[in-house]
């Protein structure tokens, strides 16, 4: 073939390399595959996987909620709340006060042990997470009143210092919110018993938090691309002019700052439940107003699904840091031949998967049989290592699936630029995980250690490189070709 | 549209200044630079609040007033610099202008969406007409970050007129816009004129302002120095010396 020979087949999408994806990819490899193997060499079941995974789903779902407030109130309409956990904190305490049953004070002689905290009111699921959102979108209003008639300035100031009001007052309010010791017991939606309620319990809160934060992000998309939505769009882009045009902007911000609000509170009643207790500690820090501002800044503002995605991929480092911590690193030096083995078998197994695709594939011009082959060959290279009794069957199994679909991703790599960004997300995931485990062999602990320590720092790389590179995030917000 | 007085605090931008623009004319503004034309044109929209005086619009008292209920009541101002809404289009920019657009209250999306549909699609087409008489329909989809700075212009030309305006104030409209543009722009501002409209306008061209404006009024430091028809206006000493030159 010479150089200049016409090319055949669909357009090749253009060049150059994916950053998006791979990002995006690597990321969420990154945290299924660690999520997945330091549970699996620490003992896990797979319903101790399922039941972890599914802890960080309910988190994220939580987070992304926050994030979609905060988006509705800064990347759509431009308005800064440095409070996002205070009114964060508002939803949980109002849903939890609301849906627990009574919890008198526990008095053990003389010694309060237990200041018991208001309320008990047993009330439904759905009616304290209605009252959660009222109050939060309630106290954003009211915050909000005298601050947004002055400049943009203030209302930070306003909801930071409310969001850190709040926190003294519910640790030393002990009789409303059961002060230091937080609100204990609050009940799940559904109550399971038995061995598996753990399980069924994240089951159940993936599913809900799903489901509201699916509902979310079709009402939010919906009213986002409205023309209501335009006029938010309008104040955040210049509000003098936007006044000029006719429009009262006081009135929007007020709207967008309450009902992004309301979605905080949200959120914090879907924290109450997921968690089953409230304490004001940690979880209302000012950290937690700082994390939701860098989801949004990274998935991109002005998108809903840029807060999505954003909420999903910086919690998810959270997370990977602790599991690495906790599970991978002790897991990974007591199985390091199991580890060792089965990244071997990845790596060759990759490899054979390229070659079957490259001379099969293009040599055997009927699809379906081309594919069989393919499959024969990974799986007569997956079943080696149990016939040899070097991995249990259930690994060589997933080593397979693995290649196969590592295959089929091969395949589309010259056409689509996702299956492109897809390979080079898991060449830099294998390669990684050999560092990991190479280092781990060498220095104990140390790596794990030093990953949590220095997640912040790597969080900070990213997000400067990120604004280097990539300032409007991961997902720009679209341009609105209006017909 | 009745007497309009008012001062304006610290530097006397506005000082005391009394005037009158006819129903139905076209009337200019002109003056020195720092005369006070553009804060008066601020004032009268409803974007500063005078320190004192009245200003009236067809029977109404309108000093004080939000800006949002006066461009209600008819009357939409243009900037001297652009206003554009940046990372909107030129389209969106243009539809935004439009006066009581059912889709921009949040109850009517969830409670009347039928209306809401019909509304947008209707200010759409009005946009897409307005787009066309001042030449920016081939933009309609772009942001207005990328235009020129005429074309901004345009823009704010375009904006005040998808508000329906009786009376519209225009803070230099023709200023970085070409010379064939300028042309068609003011034959497109009398014929509107002529379909009952109100302009009164602040201008350097003083092509424009001489051979298109029924009346004009001279601002110097804060007050009215001059008024009358452009012809007068042109040979009066204290107008020649303060702002025309020699």
């Amino acid at each position: 073939m010479t150089a200049a020979a016409p090319k055949k087949g669909p357009a090749v999408e253009p060049g150059g390399f994916p950053l998006n994806e791979f990002i995006v990819f690597s990321l969420i490899g990154g945290i299924v595959v660690i999520g997945i193997i330091s549970a699996v060499i620490a003992g896990a079941t797979p319903k101790g996987i399922l039941t972890n995974l599914g802890f960080y789903v309910s988190v994220a779902i939580i987070f992304s909620v926050l994030a979609l407030g905060f988006n509705l109130q800064w990347g759509y309409t431009g308005l800064f709340n440095a409070g996002i956990a205070g009114f964060y904190l508002i939803g949980a305490y109002v849903a939890a006060i609301a849906i627990t049953s009574p919890a008198p004070p526990i008095v053990v002689g003389d010694v309060v042990v237990y200041p018991g905290h208001l309320g008990g009111f047993s009330l439904p699921l759905v009616v304290g997470v209605l009252l959660a959102m009222v109050a939060a979108g309630g106290a954003a209003a009211v915050v909000a009143l005298p601050a947004l008639r002055l400049r943009a300035d203030y209302l930070a100031i306003a909801t930071l210092a409310l969001a850190v009001t709040l926190q003294i007052v519910t640790r030393n309010a002990q009789n409303i919110t059961g002060g230091a010791i937080g609100i204990t017991s609050v009940p799940p939606p559904i109550l399971f018993q038995g061995t598996d309620a753990s399980f069924l319990n994240a089951i159940t809160m993936v599913g809900i938090g799903g489901f509201v934060l699916f509902a979310l992000l079709v009402i939010l998309q919906f009213m986002s691309e409205s023309p209501w939505g335009r006029v938010l769009r309008a104040v955040r882009e210049d509000e003098e002019a936007t006044m000029a045009l006719g429009k009262n902007t006081f009135s929007y911000k007020l709207q967008a700052f309450a009902l992004g609000g309301a979605l905080m509170g949200l959120a914090g009643a879907l924290y109450a439940v997921t968690l089953g207790y409230l304490s004001p500690e940690s979880s209302f820090a000012p950290a937690v107003t700082f994390s939701v501002w860098v989801m949004v800044i990274v998935g991109g503002s002005g998108n809903n699904r840029g807060a999505f995605v954003g909420a999903f991929l910086i919690y998810g480092m959270e997370w990977l840091s602790v599991q690495v911590r906790d599970q991978a690193a002790s897991g990974l030096a007591a199985n390091y031949l199991l580890m060792s083995v089965l990244f071997i078998a990845l790596g060759v197994g990759a490899l054979l998967a390229v070659l079957a695709v490259q001379f099969v594939g293009r040599r055997v011009l009927d699809r379906r049989r081309a594919w069989l082959l393919i499959a024969a060959i990974l799986g007569a290279f997956g079943a080696a290592p149990a016939a040899l009794g070097a991995l249990p069957i259930g690994w060589c199994f997933a080593l397979f699936v693995l290649l196969f679909g590592f295959a089929f991703v091969v395949d589309r790599a010259k056409k689509s630029r996702r299956a492109r960004a897809g390979i080079y997300a898991a060449a830099t995931l294998y390669g990684v995980g050999w560092a990991f485990i190479l280092l781990q062999q060498l220095a104990p602990n140390a790596v794990a250690d030093s990953f949590f320590y220095i997640r912040l720092m790597i969080i900070g790389a990213l997000l400067i490189l990120l604004i280097i590179f990539r300032p409007e995030g991961i997902l720009r917000e679209k341009k609105r070709v209006l017909r | 549209m009745n007497a309009v007085e008012k001062a304006f605090g610290g530097i006397r931008a506005v000082d005391r200044c009394s005037l009158d623009v006819a129903p139905k004319s076209i009337t200019g503004l002109i003056g020195p630079n720092g005369a006070g034309k553009s804060t008066l044109f601020n004032i009268i929209a409803g974007l500063y609040r005078p320190d004192g005086g009245e200003i009236w619009f067809n029977g109404t008292q309108i000093d004080g007033l939000p800006p949002y209920d006066i461009v209600g009541l008819g009357l939409t101002k243009t900037w001297q610099i652009p206003h554009e809404l940046r990372n909107l289009t030129v389209l969106e920019n243009v539809v935004l202008a439009a006066k009581g657009n059912s889709g921009e209250h949040l109850l009517n999306l969830f409670f009347r969406p039928r209306a809401v549909k019909q509304d947008e699609k209707q200010w759409r087409l009005r946009a897409r007409e307005i787009l066309k008489l001042t030449q920016l329909d081939n933009l309609a989809n772009e942001h207005a970050r990328t235009l020129s700075g005429g074309q901004k212009k345009l823009l704010e030309l375009s904006r005040a007129l998808m508000s329906d305006p009786t009376l519209v104030l225009l803070d230099e409209p023709v200023a970085g816009v070409n010379p064939a543009l300028t042309g068609s722009l003011m034959d497109l501002i009398e014929r509107l004129r002529r379909e009952g409209r109100t302009f009164f306008l602040i201008e350097h061209d003083m092509n424009v302002v001489m051979n298109r404006c029924d009346r004009v009024i001279v601002m110097h430091q804060g007050r009215k120095l001059a008024e009358g028809p452009p012809a007068t206006v042109k040979t009066d000493p204290t107008v020649i010396e303060s702002y025309l030159g020699g």
